[in-house]
Parts: C-alpha cells; structure tokens; sequence
C-alpha cells in the first residue's frame, strides 16, 4: 500500500507520451493508453486485497506555507479509497480498450486518449487524496478533462457549447465547495479529513457552522454530481464520445460527488440539518431526473438522465444515513450503467451513429452479444432480483426507512418504478419490433475490443451486488465500516417488505413497458414462459393498455413536462438572469470607455473625489 | 563633499543600478556609431546580458542586513532586494520578446533607441523599490513613466501607438500631480521627505486635526499611485495605452511597471501611514481606519476589470482588463494587512510575471502574423502549433486561478490571508465571485484555440526568445503550482522583508 501513489502516475505517464508523440504513434496511442490504465488495476487489485488485512496507510509531507499555517499534502488508503481506486481503474482500462474500437478511424485518435489519460491520473489522484485541499484540486482537474472530453468534437456547435456549460455549471458548484473548504479550514486549522474529523468531534466547531460547511460542500458535490438545480449540464454532456460518457458521466466523475460526501461522512452525520438536506435534493433529483426520462427519445439522454437518478438515489442513501448504502449503490452502479453506456455505444455503432430511439427496433437479431449485455444492464438497474442493483437499491431503500423518511422513502419507491419503465421502454424500443431505420443491412455487430469490455462489465453488473447481501451477509458494509463506528453498521435492517416492495416497484415498471412498448413483437410463449400471473393480465391487454395509456402515462408525462418546464424557464432562466446583469455590467463598462481621454482623467478625479467626500462625511479618522 | 568623502561611501549596494545603467549608457554609444545598415537586435542582447548580470548581483545580495547610504535616501533591505528580483526577472523576459518583436510601422528607425530605453526604465523601478526617500521614490517613478511614454508611443508611423502614447503621457500627468500633492502634506507636517524619519515624527502626531489632513493625503496618494497599478479608478487608460502599444512594452507595462508600481504603494502607503497615529500617540495607525477605502478599490478594480473584459473582442484589451483584475486580487492582499501581505503579494506577482509574459509571447507571435489583434485570430490554433495552443491553454488556466498552476497558489495566499485577523468576508466573496467571472473570458480563448476551425492555415514560427520565454513561463507556472514551497522556503531563508521593512 506504500506504493498506492503510483497508481496515479501511470496514466499520467501516459498522458506525457501521448502528448509528445501521439501524433507519430497514430491509432497505436491506444496501446499506450491501455497499457498504463491496466497497470493501475493490477496495483489497484493489490492494494485492495491489501487494505482488507492491513489497517489504514497515509503518507504526506509539507506542500505549501502559507504565514505560520504548514498544509500538507500524500495519500491515504482507507477502505473508501481502495475501493474507489479498483472502481476507476477498472473502469478506465475497460473504456480504454472499449474506445480502440469505438474511435477508430477518427483523426484526433491520439489527442482522445491524451484526454483520457490525464482524465484518469486527476480522478485516481482525487480518490486518494488525505485532504480538502487536495481534493479540490483534482476536483478541479477531473473538471478540465471531462470539459475537453465533452468538446472533443468541436465542430459540432453542441459538443461546443455543452462543453463550457458544463465547466461553468460545475464551477458554480465548486465555489460552494471552495467556500465550505475555506470556512472548515479556518475554523480547524487543517485542511487534512482526520484533523477535520477530530475537530468536529471533539466540539471546536458549533453547530451552525458545521450546517454551513456541510452543506456548503454539499453545493460542490450538486454541481459535479448532477444533482438538482445544477444537474442540465449532465445530459447535454452527452455531446462527448459515447465511452466518455461511459467513463466520466456515468462511473466516475459524476460519481465524485458522492464520494466527496463519503469521504466527508463524519462531518455531516454531525448536522442533522445538512443530512435532511442531502436527503431531500437526492430523493427530489432522483424523481425528478427519472420522470424526464420518460419521455426522451435520443438513447444517451435517456441513460444521463437515468445516472442523474441513481446519483439522486445514492445522495438519498447517504443523507438518510446510509453510508454503506450509498458507497455501496456508487460501485454497483459503475458496472451496470458503464456497461449500459458501453452497449448504448456499441448500438450507435451498429446503427452508423444514429442516437435516436424512434429509427432503431428490432437489433437483438442483428447484435447478439450486445442485446443480451444491454437486457442484463437493464434488468440490474430495474433492481430485478437477483442482479446487482437489487441488493444496492434495497439497501438504500432499507437505511431510508431506517432513517426515518416515509415520504422521500416513497419518492424513491415510485423513483424505481419509473426507472424501470424507462429503462424496459428503451430496450424495448432499440431490440424489439422492426427496424425503424435506413440501411438495416449494415446494422453489425461491434469488434472484439468494444465487446470484451462489455461482458466483463456484464459479468460484474450481475454477480457484483453479492458482496453484500441480506442472505449471504454483508461482507462489504462490514468491512467499510470497520474501525469506525460513526460510520453506522454495516447492513441496515429493513422489514422483509421493502424487499418485496422494491420488487413488485420495479416489476411492475418493468411490466407496463413491455405492455406498451414490447407487446407487439415478443412473443406471447416468452412471457407466459416466465410466469403465469403476467400470463392472465396479458389475456386483458386491451383494457389495461388503454387505461395505462390513459392514466400512467399521461401521469407520469404530465409530471414529466411540469419538470422539463421548470428545469427550462425556472433553472435556465435563473441562470440567464445572473449571466445577463453581468453582460449588462460589461456593456455598460465598455460603453464607458469611449476613448476620450478626458474621460479617463474625469472618472479618476470623480474617484477621488468621491472618496474624499465619503471621508469628510465620516468625520475622517473617526469613522 | 571632498573626495574622501565621496569614496568612503558603500557604492557596492548600488551595483545593480550601476551594471544597468552603464550599459544603457554604452548602447546609447554604440547605437550612434554603429552604421545604420547593422541590424540592432544584438542591442536587445547585450542589454539581457546586462539584466541578467544585475539580476545575479541583486541575488548575491541576499541574506544580508539592510544598508543605506546617501543619508538614507537609497537602501537595500529584504523587501528591495525581493522585489528587485521581480522587476528584473520580469525585464529579462521581457527583453526577450522585444529581441523576437519583429520592428516596423517606424519603430525600425528607432530599434536601438527601444532597448536603451527600456533598461533606463527598468532602473527606475529599481531605484524605486530601493529608495527610502519620497524624492528619490519620485524621481525612480518619473524615470519609468517617462520612458515608458516614449516606448509607448515609438512606432511612428502607426496611429493607434501614436494615440496611445498621448494618452498614456496625459494621463500619466494628471497622476503625477496628484500624487506630488499628497506627499506634500506628508512634507508639510513633518519637514522631511525620509521615509523612516517621517514615520518617526507622525508616530508621534498628537494633533487629530493633522491626522485628518494625513488622510486626505493618503487617499491622494492611493488614487494618484492607482494609475501605476492601472487599478480604479485610473484604470481607463489602460486598455487603450495597452492596444496601440507595441506588444514588448505592453508587456512591459501590464507586468513589470505594474510590479513597480506595487512596490512603490507598499512603501508609501506602508511606512508612511502604518506609523502615522490617528489620535494622539499609541492610537491606531492610519493605514488600519483607511483600510475600508482600500477595500473599496480593491473590489472595484476586480469587479471593472473582470466585468468589462467579458466584452472585449481585441485580444489586448481583455488582457489589459485582466491586468486591471489581478491589480485588484494584489489589493486585496494589501488591504487585509496581514503578516503575510508581503510574502503573498510578493508570490502573486511571480505567479502573474510567469503567466502574463507568456501570454503575451505567444500573443506577439499570433498577432504579428495575422496582422490584427482581434481575438478570433487565435482560432484554430490547435491546429497551427500545437505547442503555443498548449502553453497558452497552461498559462490561461493559471491566470483564472485553476488548481495545479502558480496562479491558484497565488489566490489561495491571498484569499487565506483575507480571513487572517479581521476576516474580510465581502471582500473575499467578490474576489471568488469575479474570478468566476473571469473564467468565461478566458476560457473564450480557450475555446477559439482548440474548439474553432482555422481560419489561417499557415504555420506559425516561433523565434529563438520566444520559446525560451514560454519556457520560463510554463515551467514557473507549472513548477510554483506544484511544489510552492520552493519559493516560500526561498522566501523564509534568505530574506527578512518585515523585519527590515520598518528600520
């Protein structure tokens, strides 16, 4: 574990090569880049079975000076850090290799992996930082590679402007988290976590403060993880190269949020306000995101949307307490919905680069590995039992009975619900039905290295939930907790009918897509094959599909628009007021500077005079 | 004063000043009887020898006590010699863009007129930063505003340059004068223009009627020096002095006049009125009632600078706009008056000489080729030379302020030290507001250089200095970023500036 500080430094090296030479290296960067990231996992392996025997290791050593204040800077493994390490690396190998496929033939090949290898050192160097400070400063890092990974192709006006609307949007964010950073700094003395931690505990903090703090942090953590108000710049995100999205906006860097909030868990368990509040805006974003996900039609948006969800869902399990549950959710989550993105790529390459949903139907013929890959990604992320978002998503759903939340609990029932709708209406729409498209015959499968990926995605996406079941015990809640009881128990206690609940929730969403979006072409021995109960609703189709038509649907739309009215003219329209009065200001200011130089000499002796009589005004030295 | 006199002494200090100022002297020789039809850039050359030179007896001046000599009026202590340090580091690369900047419009007439020139100005930052006396503060600060007027203005033949050598003088004019009537109140009530001796007397001002008038003159003297520091409100000339200018000295104004003009603030302001009583003997010092005036054009100058560029299309004039920014962050840092003011500002100026003199490099290069300093010429640059698009992009993201680079360091000083003491909140909020502010003007040519399509297809060259600037540049932008403490230990080891500022 002494050594974990290299993981980062491979990708970096790899960065510096690419960056030197990527353009003699040509199509071969890929190798490079590949090379390096697995290089990462395998150490990354090796300090996670580490950490399971050894106790906690950091390093660190005086970085900067600033008076008599010393703050310094190293790494640490804890059991948070090692699992995050394993979760990045392995899911930038994976992209790594995925993206020799994807981006073939592209002419900035090499400049695409340079992004991806600085992206990767930046978020393996945020996940073992020991401190605020430097967190925040690969926080800001993982924020250029994603902005330049967004804009990757910058002669779409799209990918342009969604690549400045998300650096700005999470930099708002992020002054919310320099602020709070700042604010804890001053009243601790210390920006390294543990100093933190012991100075909240031992009470050198008051209250409001820590609220203050907390949720200051929190503001960061709503900008990088796309959660409500500052969660539009995620799925116009998805401008960017399907495996970025795959990477940054779905595994990682939106995921960091989140992180941040584990990593700083002793902190907000101090503030049951800020607790409430992290609680709210999850369960509010993961309805809400889910909701607007009803009705989108381009594939990726769909997915974005969906991961502005589960990030909602995992914010809700952390502010409800749930610490197990949302690291827990968080790593679950990075296998399916990455292997989610994978597929949604593999199906865009299939079809020659077509995103929307409409002009697809009828693939799982043509595409046997990715239909089959994409089906298990959707039922783990229904929660269909069984698969690994099952176990994550109950626990979740435990811990937030246990936390005491009946109404946002509901919220996140009915978010399941919806969640499995979307995700079964978008299989179904893409792999069933006939094609909708131009050019079915060049509808093919995707190479070797796009499909490795996938399966080892696929794989991890059903058996990685059993880790930690209610059945089998809860071997990763426990051990992340160990040595540290503030964090909680390892398992939350939930009555056996939320388990149930869930179930029946995501089913029955499941259900009604496939009632109105996969009716028509699956055949009828298929479903009957899976069970007789849906059998007999299926003989009363007719009436059930009008009166879904009628009611759920309609529903769940007219929600779905109140929300996408609210996101467009409230949010949006907030933010152009902000950004108007400053264009105002400077038009204002540049109409000023009319080149008249006696202006120039009129506005200083204005200055001075104003000054001047303020002081007079004031009686001067007596203030 | 008789020979012996004279020869007792300690010269030795001066020998920085002497090293540039003999060598100006032989330019000014060697450009008269060289024949017209040699080229004048191996002048430019001579004269970085020479600054290089004083730059390396400056430093071995270091870790020693202060001196003065000439009955004060010239002293070497931690602060001068830091500074020092800066203007000449800042000269140096300067230099090295002038040797680059390709003359016409009629500067070819005058090339070696610019060099000359310009070491004179630089030694007039030095006697600035050196001098324990308002006279010889005065006559360092006319030494530099003079010749940088000339600069200005010494492309003949190009309207905008002429234009903008008028306003810079006039301008400049209007600030002399309000800055002369300030120290003469400071004059008046004590009889003596010696800093320390001045401050020893208003220490023991008894009379608040006195203390009023010193705060007049303190607020003449701030706005008059503001003009220096192209902070509000005696920022307007700035963007239009800084557009028609050629490129060198637009360099040379918006980093090492703006250096000197800090240093001269700081030693006013500092030992003038940190001494001056308000009311009656053992009362607070003046400097600590007048600093919520200091606030006022701390956050102005962020809040005009940062605003306005937003609006800009000419390349210049947003970094004129952004110099007027970063000239308010400085404030900032003077206002809080912390312990470690020096040392912050100090660092900040580093960090801006490292990332705005490479700017400006690289926009001398792109701007001469196209002709025009629109900022869409920087379109595409990606493509053109990568190498310039990727060091303007580390030299953008450290002037925002982003982390990794000298310019976050440099804020974070500052912004820690706002909260030092009596913690500015407001202050420290429009600072992180406007840096804000400032991301989408710099990431606006970030944009034009790797998300556009080329307009220009022609590869760009880059000269000998140039690259060794952007070398320099990257490197300090990047190196400062990652391991600060290289200079803090620098700092903390061989130079004592508080506890030589006041004695």
């Amino acid at each position: 574990m002494e050594n974990a500080w290299l993981i980062p430094l491979f990708p970096l090296v790899s960065f510096v090569i690419l960056l030197l030479i990527g353009k003699q290296l040509k199509e071969r960067s890929a190798y490079v880049g590949i090379l390096a990231t697995f290089v990462s996992l395998v150490f990354s392996i090796v300090v996670l079975f580490q950490r399971f025997f050894e106790p906690t290791y950091s390093a660190k050593f005086n970085w900067l000076t600033i008076g008599d204040l010393h703050i310094t800077a190293g790494f640490e493994v804890n059991q948070l850090n090692a699992l995050m390490l394993f979760i990045v690396s392995l899911v930038s190998f994976l992209v790594h290799t995925y993206s020799k496929g994807y981006m073939h033939g592209d002419e900035r090949f090499s400049v695409f992996y340079v992004y991806l290898g600085l992206f990767t050192f930046a978020m393996l160097g945020l996940v073992i930082s020991p401190n605020l400070l430097q967190t925040y400063i690969f926080w800001e890092l993982v924020g250029l590679g994603s902005f330049l990974l967004i804009g990757f192709y910058f002669y779409k006006e799209e990918a342009k402007a969604a690549a400045k609307k998300a650096f700005i949007m999470t930099r708002i964010g992020d002054v919310g988290l320099f602020i709070g950073m700042i604010l804890l700094f001053w009243q601790t003395k210390s920006f390294e976590y543990s100093e933190i931690f012991k100075a909240v505990n031992a009470g050198q903090v008051s209250g409001t403060m820590i609220t203050l703090t907390a949720i200051l942090i929190f503001v960061g953590a709503v900008g990088k993880s796309g959660q409500f108000p500052l969660h539009s710049w995620l799925p116009d995100a998805m401008e960017g190269p399907t495996p970025v999205s795959a990477l940054i906006h779905a595994a990682t860097m939106v995921a960091a949020g989140v992180y941040l909030v584990a990593a700083l868990f002793p902190l907000f368990l101090a503030s049951k306000t800020a607790l409430l509040t992290i609680a709210i805006i999850g369960a509010f974003t993961a309805i809400f995101a889910a909701s607007i996900g009803l009705v989108q039609t381009d594939i990726k948006r769909v997915l974005a949307y969906s991961t502005v969800s589960q990030l909602g869902y995992m914010m809700f399990a952390l502010g409800s307490a749930g610490y197990v549950a949302g690291v827990f959710h968080l790593m679950t989550h990075a296998f399916f919905k990455a292997l989610l993105f994978l597929a949604a790529g593999s199906v865009i390459h299939a079809v020659g680069g077509n995103q929307d949903i409409e002009k697809m139907g009828g693939l799982w013929k043509k595409l046997k590995l990715t239909g089959p890959l994409f089906l298990i990604g959707t039922l783990a992320i229904s929660g269909v039992p069984l698969l690994s978002g099952f176990f994550s998503k109950d626990e979740i759903l435990a811990a937030a009975w246990e936390g005491g939340h009946p109404i946002l609990f509901l919220l996140a029932l009915i978010a399941a619900f919806f969640t499995a709708f979307y995700m079964f209406r978008l299989f179904f729409l893409v792999f069933t039905g006939e094609f909708r498209g131009k050019d079915e015959k060049h509808v093919h499968e995707s190479p070797g290295s796009m499909t490795f990926p996938m399966i080892v995605l696929g794989v991890l996406a059903i058996v990685g939930g059993y880790v930690n079941t209610p059945w089998f015990g809860s071997y990763l809640g426990d051990w992340l907790v160990q040595g540290n009881a503030k964090l909680g128990s390892g398992h939350a206690e939930g009555p056996v009918w939320i388990q149930l609940a869930a179930t029946l929730f995501s089913l029955g969403g499941s259900f009604f897509a496939w009632l109105i979006y996969g009716k028509r072409s699956v055949s009828r021995d298929w479903l009957s094959g899976k069970g007789g109960i849906l059998h007999t609703i299926l003989l009363n189709k007719y009436y059930i599909d009008e009166f879904y038509q009628m009611t759920i649907v309609a529903i769940s739309k007219g929600i779905s628009y109140l929300f996408r009215f609210i996101d467009v003219f409230l949010v949006e329209g907030l933010v152009k007021l902000v950004t108007s009065i400053i264009q105002g200001l400077g038009k204002l200011g540049a109409k000023l500077q009319s080149g008249q130089v006696q202006t120039y000499g009129a506005v200083a002796f204005l200055g001075l005079a104003v000054l001047v009589v303020i002081f007079a005004l004031t009686g001067g030295y007596l203030r | 004063m008789s020979a012996e006199n004279f020869l007792s002494i300690n010269w030795s200090i001066m020998t920085p000043e002497f090293i540039i100022l003999g060598v100006a002297a032989l330019l000014i020789v060697f450009d008269l009887f060289m024949p017209k039809t040699l080229g004048r850039t191996i002048l430019g050359w001579i004269g970085i020898a020479a600054i290089f030179a004083a730059l390396m007896s400056v430093a071995s001046m270091a870790g020693g006590p202060a001196q003065s000599i000439l009955s004060n009026t010239f002293r070497i202590d931690g602060f001068s010699i830091a500074f020092n340090m800066l203007l000449l580091l800042g000269a140096a690369l300067v230099m090295f863009i002038a040797v680059s900047y390709e003359a016409k419009d009629g500067l070819e007439k005058y090339q070696g007129e610019f060099y000359y020139l310009f070491l004179i100005a630089v030694s007039g930052g030095m006697l600035m930063t050196s001098s324990g006396d308002l006279v010889t503060l005065y006559i360092g600060l006319e030494l530099l505003s003079v010749t940088s007027y000339i600069m200005a203005g010494m492309r003949k033949d190009h309207v905008q340059s002429n234009e903008s050598a008028m306003k810079y003088v006039i301008n400049g004019g209007i600030s002399t004068a309000i800055i002369l009537f300030g120290m003469s109140y400071a004059y008046g009530l004590t009889g003596t223009t010696n800093l320390l001796d001045i401050a020893q007397k208003l220490s023991t001002l008894s009379d608040a009627n006195q203390a009023y008038l010193l705060g007049l003159a303190f607020l003449m003297l701030l706005v008059g020096l503001s003009f220096k520091l192209a902070a509000a409100p005696f920022h307007m000339w700035a963007p239009d002095v800084y557009q028609g200018a050629p490129t060198p000295v637009t360099a040379f104004l918006g980093v090492v006049s703006k250096t000197a003009g800090f240093v001269i603030v700081i030693r006013i302001l500092l030992t003038v009125f940190g001494a001056a009583v308000t009311n009656g003997p053992g009362s607070a010092p003046i400097i600590i009632n007048m600093q919520n005036y200091l606030a006022v054009i701390a956050g102005a100058t962020m809040m005009i600078g940062n605003v306005v560029a937003l609006r800009q299309t000419d390349i210049k004039r947003m970094f004129a706009y952004s110099s007027i920014a970063h000239a308010g962050y400085l404030l900032v840092a003077l206002t809080t008056l912390s312990a470690n003011m020096f040392y912050s500002i100090w660092f900040y100026l580093l960090a801006y000489l490292f990332m705005n003199l490479g700017a400006f490099a690289i926009i001398q290069v792109v701007t001469e080729k196209a002709g025009s300093t629109k900022i869409t010429e920087f379109a595409g640059l990606y493509r053109r030379s990568p190498v310039l698009a990727v060091s303007m992009g580390i030299l953008l993201i450290s002037l925002a302020g982003f982390p990794g680079t000298a310019g976050f360091i440099g804020k974070l000083n500052i912004f820690i030290g706002a909260f030092y003491g009596t913690s500015h909140y407001l202050l420290a909020a429009i600072m992180i507001a406007t840096t804000v502010v400032s991301y989408f003007y710099y990431f606006g040519v970030m944009t034009q250089m790797f998300f556009r399509p080329v307009a220009d297809k022609s590869k760009l060259d880059i000269p000998f200095g140039i690259v060794i600037v952007l070398l320099v540049a990257v490197a300090g932008s990047i190196l400062f970023g990652v391991a600060p403490n290289i200079a803090f230990n620098f700092m903390q080891n061989n130079l004592d500036i508080i506890g030589q500022f006041f004695k």
